[in-house]
């Protein structure tokens, strides 16, 4: 797998922007750095200062003095983003270094899940950067985070600088309503097939080594059909599955200023999300085919306790959903979705709302189907994960009630069980991957 | 008296044995160029058949989602519809090209007439086969949009992209064959129009008070909250 290379550069300060202060830049290659903190931005004004104060705070507070850069990749900010990163760095935005990267006007077209148009080239340009200044460790944050704390940076730093990690993925705390795509199938997908336990592999936010950085350089993911969403999700699968140290940080929770990102409807979600890890899995086939049961990852950190804000969600609305969906589109899922779970789907559809439930087997085997029903093309592959999205609202209407009143150590308990579900029928995944007309009965 | 009935019939049986002394030659021509049309066809066929499934035609049809959704069974797989379609195709080219060996005044020209409708009536098959594929397309898309935005008559909805699309589609592949286009158009007048008007008096008289209490329900409904749920 060979890289087109890279389309960043780095702006000497002069020509940091428009934006910029014309703040001295330092010279790239002049040194080795330790530690390379990017940010990748677009219109964070109102969230940058904040970040800006931590990743100072972080790196004043560094026992050990390290030599460190902080690389911008900002996707054409018109509120001063820039401008306002430079003045809240104060002092330390001589260690502000801009990275540009080709932004294209079908950017814009789409909007992404997590909010950041040509998020794949930001990365790629940073990492670009981070390696070229022979950083040993860089750190990737997302510039709408509203509640970094200097704590977060050295959290993602120290496991790769101090221990030897390759990869250090964030686990937030989250509302067991939370998450529920991550955690109803790109988790459990994601750790059937890779063995890795990885919880949430589809945040922006990650600390990696030397090493990672050059296979993630070297990787073709950059240029793949999708990259820009789905860079997240494949960024994970590459350290997940290419054998490297990887560790999960405790960062407590997470709060995002949305781009637009928190309009988008279920099912562009669904297929974005879903599609880039259906996506990921036909490139890494070799690799999936061969894993067998999955490994439990360190989790560095104190686990962060506090109470969450209560959420309400109307179970009822989301069974009359997935009703609404077996009624119209089970034509549709019977493409994919062999006879025998039809009826299973068709039982839980007519049967009270109070025992609604979907059994995680029968839940795994269902994304199953449709891992299948993806790779094959059976039907045009959007059409496919949007027809997803009742059965998605029918598990989340099962399992909301499940965990409603569970503390989270119990709600994870519960997930935990889903998870090892779909370990256990990766039997089914393979078989029907290899002999797809079987199932047809 | 005897002798001019003679004259007569010999004259008959000489002008019958020149016309079949003439029309023969086009009929033995006909017959060569139905043989070789049959041997053409069978040979295309086997031909085309053995190409399309050395590249595995009928799992890429399926793969670029234009399968119909019927199970492909052995004699109806796309390869083989295919290969039939060319080989009824240049059998009936045979046909026509033997007809005008005939030097028969009509049977030429109908295979004339029919050669000159051909190039429209193959663009208005194309025609019908596209609108077929937009109408599945969109129907589809339609059907599952409207699921996921949870209206009750996605059903309706989709079936009427659907029926739409392939009524405009049948309308503009009879068009461009010149089969009734101005008793079309006018159809499509009477169509719509009465669709119109028949809402509008189903609304206007027989459904005023239903639609007045549905407005007024929408108007007075407290506003069920959207559940905020951050999925990722």
């Amino acid at each position: 797998m060979t890289s087109t290379g890279s389309s960043s550069s780095i702006e000497p300060a002069e020509a940091a922007g428009k934006e910029g202060t014309g703040t001295a830049v330092p010279a790239i290659g002049a040194a080795r750095v330790d530690l390379a903190i990017g940010l990748v931005t677009f219109n964070d004004a109102s969230t940058i200062p904040g970040i800006a104060a931590a990743v100072q705070a972080s790196l004043d507070a560094r026992q050990v003095p390290a030599s460190s850069r902080i690389l911008l990749a900002d996707g054409g900010s018109t509120d001063g983003t820039v401008a306002r990163m430079r003045e809240a760095l104060g002092p330390r935005a001589s260690d502000l270094v801009e990275v540009s990267y080709p932004r294209l006007p079908g950017d814009l077209l789409e909007l992404p899940y997590h909010g950041m148009p040509g998020r794949a080239r930001a990365l790629r340009a940073i990492m670009t950067s981070a390696r070229d200044l022979g950083a040993a460790c860089c750190v990737v944050l997302d510039g709408g985070l509203q509640n970094v704390t200097p704590h977060w940076i050295a959290a993602l730093a120290d496991p790769v600088i101090e221990s030897g990690y390759d990869y250090a993925s964030p686990f937030y705390l989250r509302h067991p309503f939370e998450g529920a795509l991550t955690k109803g199938v790109v988790y459990p997908l994601f750790r059937a097939l890779y063995g890795v336990r990885l919880r949430q592999p589809a945040t922006g936010e990650l600390g990696c080594s030397a090493r990672m950085l050059e296979t993630y350089l070297d990787d073709d993911l950059w240029d793949r059909e999708g990259a820009q969403v789905g860079v997240d999700i494949w960024l994970a699968a590459t350290a997940a599955t290419g054998g490297f140290k990887i560790c999960e940080v405790e960062l407590g929770p997470r709060a995002h200023r949305s781009r637009g990102e928190a309009g988008l409807g279920l099912e562009t979600t669904i297929v974005q999300v879903v599609g880039s890890l259906f996506a990921d899995l036909e490139t890494r086939e070799e690799v999936w085919q061969r894993v067998r049961g999955s490994v439990s990852l360190p989790v560095i950190g104190d686990e962060v306790t506090m109470t969450l804000e209560p959420r309400e969600v109307n179970v009822e609305r989301l069974i009359e959903s997935f009703r609404l969906g077996y009624r119209e589109l089970r034509d549709i899922w019977s493409w994919v979705v062999p006879p025998r779970a039809i009826v299973e789907l068709r039982k839980i559809a007519n049967g009270p709302s109070d025992q609604f439930r979907l059994d995680d087997e029968l839940w795994a085997q269902i994304v199953y189907d449709f891992v299948v029903g993806y790779r094959l093309r059976t039907l045009k592959r959007d059409h496919l994960l949007r027809s997803l999205t009742p059965l998605y609202t029918g598990w989340l209407a099962s399992i909301i009630p499940q965990v409603r009143d569970l503390s989270p150590a119990l709600a994870e308990a519960r997930l935990e069980r889903l998870a090892v579900a779909f370990e256990a029928q990766k039997a089914y995944l393979m078989s029907r991957w290899r002999w797809p007309e079987r199932f047809r009965t | 008296m005897w002798q001019r009935f003679q004259r007569i019939v010999d004259q008959a049986m000489t002008r019958i044995t020149d016309n079949i002394a003439n029309f023969l030659p086009g009929v033995v021509v006909l017959v060569v160029i139905l043989t070789a049309s049959l041997l053409l066809a069978v040979i295309t066929r086997y031909l085309l058949l053995r190409a399309l499934q050395s590249l595995d035609f009928d799992q890429r049809t399926k793969q670029f989602g234009l399968s119909m959704r019927v199970d492909w069974s052995w004699h109806t797989s796309p390869s083989l519809v295919i290969a039939r379609i060319a080989q009824w195709t240049i059998l009936l080219l045979g046909l026509l090209i033997g007809l005008t060996a005939l030097d028969a005044a009509i049977p030429s020209q109908f295979a004339l007439s029919v050669f000159q409708f051909l190039p429209h009536l193959l663009a208005a098959l194309f025609i019908l086969v596209l609108g077929g594929l937009v109408a599945r397309f969109l129907g589809r898309a339609v059907l599952i949009s409207a699921v996921n935005m949870q209206i009750q008559q996605a059903r309706l909805l989709s079936l009427t992209v659907k029926w739409l699309v392939l009524i405009i589609a049948a309308a503009m592949a009879l068009d461009h064959i010149g089969i009734g286009r101005a008793i079309l158009l006018m159809a499509f007048g009477i169509l719509f129009g009465g669709i119109v008007l028949a809402m509008a008096l189903a609304i206007g008289l027989g459904a005023r008070d239903a639609v007045a209490r549905a407005i007024e329900r929408q108007m007075q409904a407290p506003e069920r909250p959207e559940d905020k749920l951050d999925h990722v």
